[in-house]
């Protein structure tokens, strides 16, 4: 028998007995969704471009395309472009998810049979659904885009592009049926601090000062252990930040509630592929994180998950966040875990920042990289070791990202004078006499 | 950048290697990580001359990067276990930074879906091993090269990435202070690729120098020229579109497609397409989530150049059924809406930084969709019989900077049909009221 095989017997108890003693609850949750998905619209505007959008519920979904779409892990979200600039603009499907399905895949999953009439049906309903490009100069289009099903909140990014010029779009909208871990937060200072507790840094020695002074560490509810390294700070928003990470695949993750442990034990028990898994609460500034992201790979077992705090701190006026980034290895049980599994995360933290912040290079929208003490060194030989036991050794540097609202090439990033390995860029910088 | 293309390839052929014992390596595998009967070892010494040997090399602004694909016998020599089986490319990489600033090497770059070395080395565990699984793990690690270069130093190492067939397309980008140093190279997959077909696509490659266009227009017509559509082995019917030509330097191609993810992947189906008389020179994939049926690019060196820069024929599809498509069904056939498959390459690759302008032209057979339905065995796929051609370039360009050609104003034709249509959405509007 395999781990995989151990695992899998042994989750399979875990199943058996939830089922049979009934503290597991039942699946998904189904709210009450909304009849029409126009009355929920965000909508936002830059200069004489204005988009909304809406994402719909697996029930407006079967009303309105009349297939199952969510079942086979499709979710349209509509989208509208009101275009009174004087250029015309495309809409680019791969910026709100890079993994988007065509209407025509969409409807090969209905009708296998390609030349029959039924197929000929769905492909020309889910066509005429589908966004069109361009949006010309005075009009207004609107249709849906075809994304992977995301359940509570989607991060909806609309890239919109014409001949050497560019508008990015980004909204956070709830999913009605579904709850997530952080559904009702919001993602603004005053839903945590007093204006007063906000602190402004324009000095970047002073900031770089601030972020080597953060915690270590996340911690648990009470504060009394230390957990995962924070070895990541994020400066930018909803405007810059998040859009640049949905462009390289990360989305939220779904609650931590029991309806979900039991779809990834379920999942960890077939092999296949689940798009959720539930992060756990860890603790900074007395909270749990405001923002848990994922990024799957091929299965379960290969995940990045990223946790994320809005800080009291801004930098020139951007929003700061912190954060821990980790990659899974492996799932395995435990119980220093309400949920009894847990990620067996690389103990090479840094591997997974390094991984991140080469990823996000290629975002459009990462304009700068530097490197800050903070973390505390810990070597593979006397490991320090996270709220679930495993172990993780670092350098003891976090990664520091800046975000822009507008393309970045990966010829003009700058890299920051700060910390580094040894021969890194300080004493590069230093060299050619850099501050 | 020097020395790209496939000359860059050292013409290297098979290492000759035999595969025969892939079963043997991973019981051995399975046996190490589950049961223990076998006590793993890390070498105590690594000889890398067979790799350096057979290494392409390719040099940039100062800066000499080298790199071989693992043969079988390199993976056992190193891991006492065939990494390929377990779906791992092994490469083997050296970069030497003489330039005056530190280098970052970006793995997204190489492979967007790369492996963690501890990752890899997380199946060589042993349970209730603590000692015995960090050592495992530090050989893991020793053997990885440092994404950190400094200036004037050389570091080398290995690269675990998900493989390619053939020719390994191997993009390297190396960061420094608001600069990129790109490299692409074609280091040959051992026992996978013959002399002679490296030496038939270097000579492609030379001879397409002779038909240099330097005028636009002229290069316009050229594309419109070329062969409207793959044929069958034997046949000159119709057997598949020529909906798309890249120009630009093959490592540009190369760099923008890797770092989308597209793998050279060539399956035994595409040698059913041919063009010029021959079948694909190269086939890339990528595949959707979960290893599900993966969108292609076949790609056939043309006869012509543009100022200098290759020009390839390429034919891009997706199968029927696409991520849905049944995993038992290994003849995937050409989806007809070839025009969708055409935009959503485009706007794929608009996120590589690799593309400088793009537009449309003339050449493609046009079908429409109610001719492929009502003659169903005539055609097997519709199509406006337009081109997108995507021009390359070394140095990356953010979104804001691609250029939209205005050759065949496809765009302005798409506009005019779309204002057209918003014309009639509104009078049926009044209409109803």
């Amino acid at each position: 028998m395999t781990p995989i095989d151990s695992l899998r017997a042994a989750l399979l108890a875990v199943v058996m007995v939830s089922s049979l003693t009934g503290c597991a609850s039942t699946g998904t949750l189904q709210g009450a969704d909304t009849t029409d998905y126009k009355e929920r619209l965000l909508t936002d505007a830059d200069g004489a471009v204005r988009v909304s959008t809406s994402v719909l519920s697996a029930s407006e979904s079967l009303s309105i395309y009349g297939a199952d779409l969510a079942k086979k892990g499709i979710q349209p979200v509509w989208i509208e472009v009101e275009n009174h600039d004087d250029t015309t603009y495309w809409l680019l499907s791969p910026g709100l998810d890079p993994n988007f399905f065509p209407a025509s895949e969409a409807a090969d999953a209905f009708a296998p049979d390609i030349h029959s009439r039924t197929h000929r049906e769905f492909d020309q309903h889910f066509q005429q659904l589908a966004f069109k490009n361009p949006v010309t100069p005075g009009s207004t289009v609107s249709g849906f885009i075809l994304s992977n099903l995301d359940e509570g909140v989607k991060m909806v990014e609309v890239d919109l592009i014409a001949s050497d010029k560019f508008k990015s779009f980004y909204f956070l909208t709830d999913v009605p049926g579904f709850r997530a871990d952080y559904q009702e937060k919001e993602f603004e200072h005053s839903a945590y601090y007093a204006p007063d507790e906000i602190l402004n840094y324009t000095d970047d020695a002073a900031f770089r000062a601030a972020l080597e002074a953060l915690p270590c560490c996340v911690s648990n509810k009470k504060g009394t252990r230390h957990g995962d390294p924070l070895n990541l700070v994020i400066v930018g928003g909803l405007e810059d930040a998040f859009p640049a990470l949905v462009r390289r695949g990360w989305h939220p993750t779904e609650a931590t509630y029991s309806g979900s442990v039991r779809k990834m034990i379920t999942s960890v028990l077939s092999g296949e592929r689940y798009r959720y898994s539930p992060v756990s609460p860890l603790y900074l500034y007395g909270r749990p994180q405001e923002l848990a992201l994922q990024r799957a790979r091929n299965s379960i077992h290969q995940r990045n998950h990223l946790r994320l705090w809005l800080s009291p701190m801004t930098y020139h006026d951007k929003q700061v966040w912190v954060g821990q980034i980790s990659r899974d290895i492996g799932t395995r049980l435990t119980i220093h875990s309400p949920y009894l599994t847990t990620h067996k995360i690389d103990p090479d933290v840094d591997e997974a920042l390094m991984a991140l912040i080469e990823d996000l290079a290629y975002s459009q929208f990462l304009y700068k990289i530097g490197l800050v003490k903070g973390v505390g060194a810990a070597t593979r030989d006397a490991p320090r070791r996270n709220l679930t036991t495993d172990p993780y050794y670092t350098n003891g540097f976090r990664g520091v990202l800046f975000f822009e609202d507008h393309p970045t090439s990966l010829a003009e990033i700058e890299i920051l004078p700060w910390e580094g390995e040894a021969g890194g860029f300080v004493e590069q910088a230093n060299k050619r006499g850099a501050p | 950048m020097s020395n790209t293309g496939v000359a860059a390839a050292g013409l290297q052929a098979s290492s000759g290697v035999s595969r025969s014992g892939a079963a043997v390596f991973v019981s051995c595998l399975l046996c190490l990580a589950v049961c223990g009967c076998a006590s793993w070892q890390a070498p105590t010494t690594i000889d890398d001359s067979s790799l350096r040997e057979r290494a392409v090399t390719s040099t940039s602004r100062e800066v000499q990067v080298s790199a071989a694909v693992f043969s079988a016998g390199d993976n056992q020599r190193y891991f006492s276990a065939n990494l390929n089986d377990s779906g791992i490319q092994t490469i083997w990489v050296e970069i030497v930074n003489n330039s005056s600033q530190v280098l970052w090497l970006l793995r997204a770059g190489t492979d967007p879906d790369y492996f963690a070395p501890l990752e890899v080395a997380w199946p060589f565990h042993k349970k209730l091993a603590r000692d015995r699984n960090n050592k495992v793990d530090a050989y893991f690690d020793s053997l990885t090269i440092a994404s950190i270069i400094p200036a004037g130093e050389t570091r080398s190492g290995i690269l675990y990435t998900n493989p390619h067939r053939g020719i390994r397309v191997l993009n390297i980008d190396l960061l420094g202070q608001q600069s990129i140093i790109p490299f692409t190279l074609f280091p040959p997959v051992p026992g996978e690729v013959t002399g002679e077909r490296v030496d038939e696509l270097e000579q492609l490659i030379a001879a397409s120098q002779a038909n240099d266009y330097q005028d636009e227009a002229a290069f316009r017509k050229a594309l419109e020229d070329l062969p409207c559509c793959a044929t069958d082995a034997g046949s000159s019917a119709d057997s598949g579109p020529l909906n798309m030509i890249f120009v630009g330097g093959l490592s540009d191609i190369g760099a923008a497609l890797v770092r989308r993810d597209y793998r050279q992947l060539p399956q035994p189906l595409d040698k059913t397409q041919r063009v010029f008389g021959r079948s694909p020179d190269i086939v890339l994939r990528k595949a959707g989530q979960g290893g599900s049926a993966a969108n292609w690019l076949r790609l056939w060196v043309a006869p012509l150049r543009y100022q200098g820069q290759l020009v390839v024929l390429v034919q891009a599809g997706r199968p029927v059924g696409g991520r849905f498509r049944a995993a038992a069904d290994n003849k995937p056939l050409l989806h007809p809406d070839v025009d969708e498959i055409r935009s959503l390459v485009l706007q794929d690759l608009l996120y590589s930084g690799g593309l400088e302008k793009f537009g449309f032209v003339e050449g493609a057979n046009t079908v429409t969709e109610a001719q492929l339905f009502n003659h169903p065995g005539e055609f097997s796929y519709y199509t406006d019989g337009l081109r997108e051609v995507l021009f390359f370039i070394t140095r990356p360009l953010g979104l804001a900077d691609v250029e939209f050609l205005d050759w065949v104003p496809l765009l302005e034709r798409r506009a005019a049909e779309a204002a057209a249509q918003n014309t009639n959405n509104k009078t049926d509007e009044q209409d109803r009221h």
